[in-house]
């Protein structure tokens, strides 16, 4: 994920970037799972600042909102599969409209009154809009049937970008966080039935000279097992090498080049799955 | 002086143990309400009206427009009631995040721009609450908020606060508070993202 875009998740999930940025940002989010987890997450923060300004509103606004109610059909619910998220690879292009994804919404709605469905279907039809272009130069492609509209999915190459993506969209995923005081944090997701846990890093300072940050699981009888060395960079998702369903905790430590076969130092971050 | 220091909040005893069935409710009557059942809506209507327009009224301030944008929430709700997706987050978080954006294209457009404020009256403390045992559980809401605000610097407070109860841009933020274009919205996630730590927010 690019650094500077990944920063206007924030803005973003606030409803404080201008237009244009909005959109640059959205195609980013498009391909972007960690972006998406991140994004829903401080949307249900900001939300909850909304206890503080509570107000009643004029009866007369209840009477109207269910007379004009009752003149409005519901819309049906989206039937488009999610997509496949792909890595953001290249300036968008303004691409060939998914059929599925349009042929489900024929209803003509405002353009102000649809701009909830517009935010979601933009992402939806971005994903499958770059998944399409790149299924031209990537090798592995599934054609997939889907309501008598055949939609070109493009598989995921990456076998660790993709159970990053599963674990951090998984039903049952638990996260737990961790700042520094420097402002970096890192969150760890974890799903116990894919097994896998992965950890989302944002502005990680470097290891000192010569180090390496190491991943870790801990077993139920305080046992660390090496989950793998991150790689070098401020802002990554990384897949915690073994099986974390019956871990009860991760933790990172400082640790020589190609890492060590138990921790040699004291864990910088603890995050316990408890 | 830092706005979200003026809400006072009524100290109460214990932390209340509500919560579990509330947010399932309305998922539940969101759910009903997509088929229809227009009952099921007016009973969404009643849970959370206070909660969207009192969001709105914060962010839009003149009181006819803010009952204005409010109906269209609502019937926004409506329309898009089956689209709810409770794998991205609650139902209140939903329907608030739609009342939140509406609010804001309101304020950002052209004619509100010369509205804004002339009909803000003196009150600006009409948080006013039913005195049930609903009304108990929301003043411990608004405290542990309100105690989780305290753990962000004054600079992300103001921050955050300009931009989702001001409805102003990051970039206006920056211009408001003097501040180098970038510092504001790296203010601004850095304290949601202390938000949601402190108040332990999950999916």
């Amino acid at each position: 994920m690019s650094d500077d875009i990944h920063a206007l998740s924030g803005a973003y999930a606030v409803d404080a970037l201008d237009d244009v940025e909005r959109a640059r940002f959205e195609r980013h989010l498009a391909g972007c799972t960690a972006c998406q987890a991140e994004v829903d997450s401080l949307v249900a923060a900001a939300t909850e600042l909304s206890v503080l300004t509570e107000a009643t509103p004029p009866a007369s606004l209840r009477a109207k909102v269910l007379a004009d109610i009752a003149n409005i059909r519901p819309l049906p619910p989206l039937t488009v599969p999610r997509e496949e998220p792909v890595d953001d690879v290249a300036a968008p292009t303004p691409a060939p409209e998914p059929t599925a994804a349009t042929g489900a919404e024929p209803t003509a709605a405002g353009p102000r009154d649809d701009e909830l469905g517009e935010r979601r279907r933009t992402r939806s039809t971005r994903g499958l809009a770059r998944g399409w272009r790149l299924v031209v130069a990537a090798a592995t492609v599934a054609v997939l049937a889907i309501g008598g509209f055949t939609v070109w999915r493009q598989v995921n190459t990456d076998p660790s970008r993709a159970i990053a993506d599963q674990v951090l969209a998984a039903g049952d995923r638990t996260s737990t966080a961790k700042r520094f005081p420097d402002g970096s944090s890192a969150t760890v997701w974890r799903s116990e039935s894919l097994h896998k846990a992965v950890i989302v890093t944002s502005r990680m300072a470097q290891p000192p000279n010569g180090k390496v940050y190491q991943l870790w699981l801990q077993d139920p009888t305080g046992h660390m097992a090496s989950a793998g060395v991150m790689p070098a960079g401020p802002d990554q998702v990384v897949v915690l090498e073994g099986d974390a369903s019956k871990a009860t905790g991760a933790g990172i430590t400082v640790e020589p080049p190609g890492g060590s076969g138990q921790p040699t130092s004291d864990p910088i971050a603890l995050f316990s799955f408890a | 002086m830092d706005p979200m220091s003026r809400f006072s909040v009524v100290p109460s005893g214990d932390e209340s143990p509500e919560g579990a069935s509330r947010p399932v409710q309305l998922e539940h009557l969101l759910r009903r309400a997509a088929t229809g059942d227009e009952s099921a809506f007016a009973e969404l209507y009643d849970a959370v009206s206070a909660r969207l327009f009192g969001l709105v009224r914060r962010v839009v301030r003149d009181p006819a427009q803010s009952e204005e944008v409010t109906q269209e929430v609502f019937l926004e709700i409506w329309r898009h009631s089956a689209r709810f997706d409770p794998s991205k987050g609650a139902a209140l978080s939903w329907m608030l995040t739609i009342a939140h954006r509406k609010a804001v294209d309101r304020v950002r457009s052209a004619e509100a721009a010369r509205h804004r404020d002339e009909g803000y009256g003196a009150s600006t403390h009409d948080v006013t609450h039913d005195s049930t045992s609903e009304a108990v559980v929301e003043r411990l809401d608004a405290e542990r908020v309100h105690r989780a605000l305290e753990t962000l610097t004054q600079a992300q407070r103001q921050a955050l606060e300009l931009a989702y109860l001001g409805g102003y841009t990051h970039t206006e933020v920056a211009s408001m508070l003097d501040l180098p274009l970038g510092t504001a919205k790296t203010r601004i996630r850095d304290g949601l993202i202390r938000l949601r730590d402190t108040l332990g927010v999950t999916l």
